[in-house]
């Protein structure tokens, strides 16, 4: 199971495999037989197993948009080596992101400073309220992804710090 | 080409006898699998785990492609050696998919005695190179041995098949263009740190992978020494100082996740043209194949209804139906793959060889690959076979099998006796692949004969010196024979001996086939050429 | 009532500037163009290429410090609309729609401000000033006493102010020292707690205090007049469907009136309006108890965002008559001619997670199909392959449903939000759909703290195994990396699957 998508917080592995006619979808000891038949402007029919499923698929990146039964979803493909690799780093400390669109109001370090876990880094503006984003641990700051002013989407990376050795 | 006309009533009694004997020797050897695959002292699991290593089952199964098949060979082998304690010979090899190419896997088993080389573990590895080579299949070495083992460091060292006809292998599949990678995920010592030295692409686990001519404790005791595991061989000073390893990973599954993309880099190979068309499932349902073999060695059987089980739409074109009846001869599918079969009917007359040897140089004229379905006593022995000149037929269909150019492939059905096993593309005869049927059995000659034969000589021996033997120290002589004669003709003994690549449940025969014959027309076919045929 | 267009050849400006944008702006464009004038529009470059920007007959870009600076800034726009020859101006809802400066500024330029007179923004714009206004035109406004007023008959007139009651410290703020009585035979004790309170808290014991409404609605009423003596009202809106004190779902009629309150609450908005005698369309807002009683909370002097739920049971272009009046027509038809007919309910559509407290969310529109069908209605200034940006109010599109009935409405709003395609930004449109499929607001019984109340409408939902597998299915299926893996596998060993020997 090396390939996965990021589902709101949760992660599902899988895998998918091609079969005599079409696809079969590997979830755990689960294989379905999967198809995918596109149309125009994104609408499609999903077989899954005895189910025929329209839905409206867009991507971007590695973002998959299914409207799926009245309701859209949103999920994100992690690669196999950018996702073991990151494992394999252990830290997902080391990439602090946005917890929500909004702007920088105050950058406190530079790339190259040495923090303390709970120093204050950064601080924006969401929603009319500002947030501190503090280390979450002891460390150096790599790099610094935003200046004051700038705006930036949920899960933008905002600031990384090297490496635990 | 016409379906072959079933001729078995598969409700009658004979038929369901037959199938129910035979579907339990096929349990009986899914279990000997099972238990040779994952039965394991706990010790040794727990020691794996607390490691951080993945068994070599779960490291395979993250290297291959999800839903494609593995064709793995020799899963018995050494069973019946080393008093059963190197299930599977302490390594798992096979042929698989990964990034969506055919790869030969050679895989330690750590979780057997450390992964330490046998004899027979050096023969499987061996075995697996030179199917690669033959096959010219690229190959993922997944390291983690111990080393030789070396209380019998004689069986294994120094001769031509022996531990270094593996890094004589690899070279030659390096010369041959063919690619290797070795994800080092234990120790690779002494000769098996050229495993990865002698490979394209490696990977190398932070922590659990090193490489190294000798560990720490010999470094010590050569030159005194004193170096870590890590500084000595490990992921990182091999893929930043020495250069010995290509691709740090930091996990196992981070380890095959690399490979895999190394993989995906390789160039798929151009396969031989042969004919092929679309596949067709048999018509005849595979597992009947249980209630056609029967519960005796020594009960006939039509094979037509054998072939009718393995091949596509159970379609046969007949070639000589007529003539030279023991060996049925024709053309059939495989998962669309057009082969040639020879299979026997009975003993091989000088018909039946001269038809045989034809028909192998009309395959080879074709480029048909060959599949022999082998049940066979012999070739016909007595006066009037010998003046017919039955030794030289033979000889000829011999002829014709060794200089087969296009590849051969070779499934013991069920009785293979005498010198039938050679006209029949036995093991010395370069088969690319041999698989062997649970019942099926294996010798110079049957276990009674043989043993009748050797007491014969021993009566004969004694009534020179006037002795004469009671029933009793006759079958004293004969019964310990017999006992020793059934079991080394039984396909476990062949399989623990590798002289097949393993036995497989007969319904799985036609996969076994596919898979073989896919992988074998990776290497281009030459033109047929031949010695001299005794005429 | 049928509307037949006018002849606009005589209106003292043949073309419109909508200082606006988003969908108020195409909302707007819609009926200027519809009349046969011309349709301008001012942008921001983050509004390159918005549904606005793309009908207009002329777009004007103007810069600012951040986009939302650009909208509000009232010289640039005028100089716009002075540069485009533009006789009017039209200023949608925010921005600078109730900015008594730009009105003046716009009509002194010469140019007519399609909106009240300045005096009447100014007027209504003042909470108390308002408050005072409407109270002594004699219309209700909620009971309250304030302490410094006449400390001495402070405990008299609290409890003149009736039960339950909020008392609050002059001085305070933040919720501190507020007290609720519900018992006026506790009320001086506890006149008594909120002045120690008070003081603790914020050294200042003076207290004042209001009539409670618990669980309160909000129902406001639309009225139209043309400041030449003509007020209507356009009836009622319930607009209690609240999130972060924001309206999300609104309708008409509201379910909580009877013909006889309606009657009441309608004319009492009327009777505000005509004591102004206003212009333009405007909105009086009510707080309106459980009990029946409502009073006075202030009145917007504009265009309301849930504006066309009113066209939709009337069958009148609000935007038109807007226009109408700033031309300096009189509305020329009374309240008897204002009918209605079916029930209307409008859906914000907004780019935010519920369940992570409705923040705001952003991102590409790769996907949008709006939904259709008998009683649909879209109003919106997203087009596909725009972009939900976090420089402005994340209001997608507005869902504006018509039924015969409210069982009707809003079956055909359940209908079409589960139609709503909108890929590459997550929206409310589920969350819309848990939100109509209760319960309480099946009834009808719904409260401004509504959905505080019942945070579970926000939440996720679990999701059921086979959504899981079916989203996961497809977006495998629409993966290279994992398609490419798949259909790497020649076709035999892919026909075999996970065979093993």
């Amino acid at each position: 199971m090396h390939h996965a998508f990021k589902l709101g917080d949760n992660e599902h592995n899988l895998e998918l495999s091609r079969s005599a006619s079409a696809y079969r979808l590997h979830l755990g000891e689960q294989v379905v037989d999967v198809d995918l038949k596109t149309g125009a402007d994104g609408r499609a029919w999903l077989t899954l197993g005895e189910r025929h499923i329209e839905v409206v698929i867009a991507t971007r990146g590695d973002d998959v948009f299914v409207h799926l039964d009245g309701e859209a979803y949103q999920l994100r493909y992690q690669h196999p080596l950018d996702r073991l690799a990151a494992q394999a780093g252990g830290s997902a400390e080391d990439n602090i992101r946005a917890p929500m669109p909004g702007s920088i109001v105050a950058v406190q370090v530079k790339a190259g400073d040495t923090v303390t876990k709970g120093q204050t880094l950064l601080v924006m503006e969401s929603m009319k309220m500002e947030t501190t984003i503090a280390a979450p641990r002891d460390g150096t700051v790599a790099a610094v992804t935003y200046e004051k002013g700038q705006t930036f989407d949920r899960d933008a990376l905002l600031l990384s710090l090297e490496p635990n050795k | 080409m016409k379906r072959i006309e079933s001729k078995l009533n598969t409700a009658s009694a004979g038929f369901q006898a037959n199938a129910a004997h035979n579907r339990k020797l096929a349990e009986e050897f899914k279990e000997k699998q099972r238990a040779v695959r994952h039965d394991r002292p706990q010790r040794d699991i727990d020691r794996l785990r607390q490691q951080n290593k993945l068994l070599v089952r779960e490291r395979i199964k993250l290297l291959l492609d999800p839903g494609t098949p593995f064709l793995e060979f020799s899963s018995l082998a050494a069973n019946e050696a080393y008093d059963g304690e190197v299930p599977g010979a302490a390594c798992v090899t096979g042929i698989g998919i990964v990034s969506g190419r055919e790869v030969v896997i050679n895989a330690g088993d750590a979780s057997v005695k450390g992964g330490a080389w046998y004899p027979l573990t050096v023969k499987k590895t061996v075995r697996a190179l030179d199917i690669a080579i033959e096959n010219r299949l690229p190959v993922v070495h997944l390291c983690d041995s111990a080393g030789g083992f070396l209380p019998l460091q004689a069986d294994l060292f120094a001769d031509k098949y022996m531990a270094g006809r593996i890094f004589r292998n690899q070279c030659m599949l390096s010369k041959m263009g063919i690619q290797q990678v070795s994800v080092v995920l234990g120790h690779c010592t002494a000769g098996g740190a050229y495993v990865p030295g002698l490979s394209d692409y490696n990977v190398i686990v932070r922590g659990t992978g090193a490489i190294f001519l000798a560990g720490p404790p010999l470094v010590k005791a050569a030159t005194g020494e004193e170096v870590s595991v890590d500084d000595l061989g490990g992921c990182d000073m091999h893929t930043s100082v020495s250069g010995t390893a290509d691709y740090p990973a930091s996990s196992e599954e981070e380890a095959i996740a690399i490979a895999r993309d190394i993989v995906a880099q390789f160039k798929r190979p151009q396969k031989a043209h042969t004919e092929w068309q679309a596949p067709e499932e048999p018509h005849y349902d595979p597992s009947e194949l249980y209630g056609v073999l029967p519960q005796d060695i020594k009960q006939g059987f039509d094979m037509h209804e054998i072939i009718a089980r393995i091949v596509d739409g159970s379609r046969f074109h007949e070639y000589q139906p007529n003539y030279g009846k023991t060996l049925i001869c024709g053309y059939a599918h495989i998962w669309g793959y057009k082969v040639g079969i020879l299979a026997n009917n009975g003993v091989l007359f000088n018909d039946s060889s001269l038809k045989g040897a034809h028909f192998i140089e009309l395959c080879n004229q074709a480029r048909t690959p060959i599949v022999f379905l082998q049940n066979i006593t012999g070739f016909m022995v007595g006066k009037e076979y010998e003046r017919r000149g039955i030794t030289k037929d033979g000889a000829k269909m011999i002829m014709a099998v060794s200089n087969c150019e296009v590849p051969k492939f070779t499934v013991m059905c069920h009785g293979s006796f005498g010198a039938g096993n050679y006209g029949m593309s036995g093991r010395a005869f370069d088969s690319r692949f041999t698989f062997s049927w649970p019942q099926s059995q294996i010798s110079v000659m049957g276990a009674e004969q043989a043993a009748n034969t050797l007491a014969d000589v021993k009566i004969r021996q004694l009534a020179r010196t006037g002795k004469k033997l009671s029933q009793e120290e006759i079958d004293a002589i004969r019964d310990p024979v017999l006992g020793e004669f059934k079991r080394k003709q039984s396909a476990y003994w062949s399989t623990s001996e590798i002289w097949d690549d393993g036995i497989i449940d007969p319904a799985d025969t036609r996969n076994a086939l596919g898979i073989s014959l896919s992988a074998a027309l990776n290497t281009p076919i030459g033109e047929p050429r031949y010695g001299v045929f005794r005429m | 009532m049928t509307q037949t267009l006018p002849d606009t050849s005589k209106w003292p400006f043949q073309s419109v500037l909508v200082a606006n944008r988003g969908e108020i702006a195409v909302r707007v464009l819609r009926t200027v163009q519809k009349l046969g004038l011309k349709g301008i529009v001012v942008y921001h470059a983050a509004d390159r290429g918005t549904a606005a920007v793309k009908m207009a007959d002329q777009a004007i870009e103007i810069t600012g410090s951040t986009p939302v600076a650009s909208y509000l800034d009232g010289a640039q726009i005028i100089a716009a609309a002075k540069a485009s020859g533009a006789g009017a101006i039209h200023p949608g809802y925010g921005f600078l729609s109730e900015n008594k400066g730009f009105c003046a500024a716009v009509e002194a330029a010469g140019i007519r401000f399609i909106g009240p007179t300045p005096e009447q923004i100014d007027l209504m714009g003042d909470k108390v000033r308002a408050r005072n206004f409407v109270e002594k035109a004699g219309f209700p406004v909620a009971p309250s006493a304030i302490e410094d007023d006449d400390p001495q008959t402070f405990v008299e007139r609290s409890r003149k102010v009736g039960a339950p009651l909020l008392i609050k410290p002059s001085a305070g703020g933040g919720g501190k020292g507020m007290r609720i009585v519900r018992d006026l035979a506790i009320l001086e004790q506890e006149i008594e707690r909120g002045r120690s309170e008070g003081q603790r808290y914020f050294g200042d014991g003076r207290l004042y205090c209001e009539r409670y409404i618990e669980n309160p609605r909000h129902i406001e009423v639309q009225v139209l007049g043309d400041g030449q003596g003509s007020v209507v009202h356009v009836f009622e809106r319930e607009c209690s469907v609240q999130r972060r004190f924001q309206k999300i779902v609104e309708e008409t009629p509201s379910p909580a009136l009877d013909a006889a309150l309606r009657e009441k609450i309608c004319e009492t908005a009327a009777g505000i309006a005509r004591s102004l005698n206003y212009r333009n369309a405007g909105t009086v807002e009510f707080i309106f108890g459980q009990g029946g009683e409502f009073y006075f909370l202030e009145m917007n002097t504009r265009l309301q965002v849930e504006h066309p739920v009113t066209e939709e049971i009337t069958g009148i272009d609000l935007v038109l008559q807007q226009l109408r009046v700033a031309a300096g027509e009189k509305l020329g038809y009374g309240q008897a001619d204002v009918k209605s007919s079916g029930h209307s309910i409008e859906f914000r559509i907004y780019a935010e997670d519920a369940a992570r407290g409705y923040t705001p969310t952003t991102g590409p529109i790769l996907v949008l199909h709006p939904p259709q069908g008998e009683g649909v209605r879209w109003d919106s200034g997203v087009l596909q392959g725009g972009e939900v940006t976090s420089a402005f109010d994340p209001m997608i599109a507005k869902l504006i449903i018509r039924g015969k009935d409210r069982t009707e409405a809003i079956a055909r709003a359940d209908k079409a939000l589960r139609e709503t395609v909108l890929l590459g930004c997550k929206t409310n449109t589920a969350f819309l759909r848990r939100l109509l499929q209760h319960p309480a607001f099946v009834a009808g019984d719904v409260h401004t703290g509504f959905l505080d109340a019942n945070p579970q409408i926000a939440a996720e939902p679990e999701m059921p195994a086979e959504t899981l597998q079916a989203l996961l299915g497809a977006a495998a299926l629409s993966t290279r990396p994992m398609r490419d893996v798949a259909d790497a596998v020649p076709d035999m060993h892919a026909a075999m699957g996970g065979w093993r020997n």
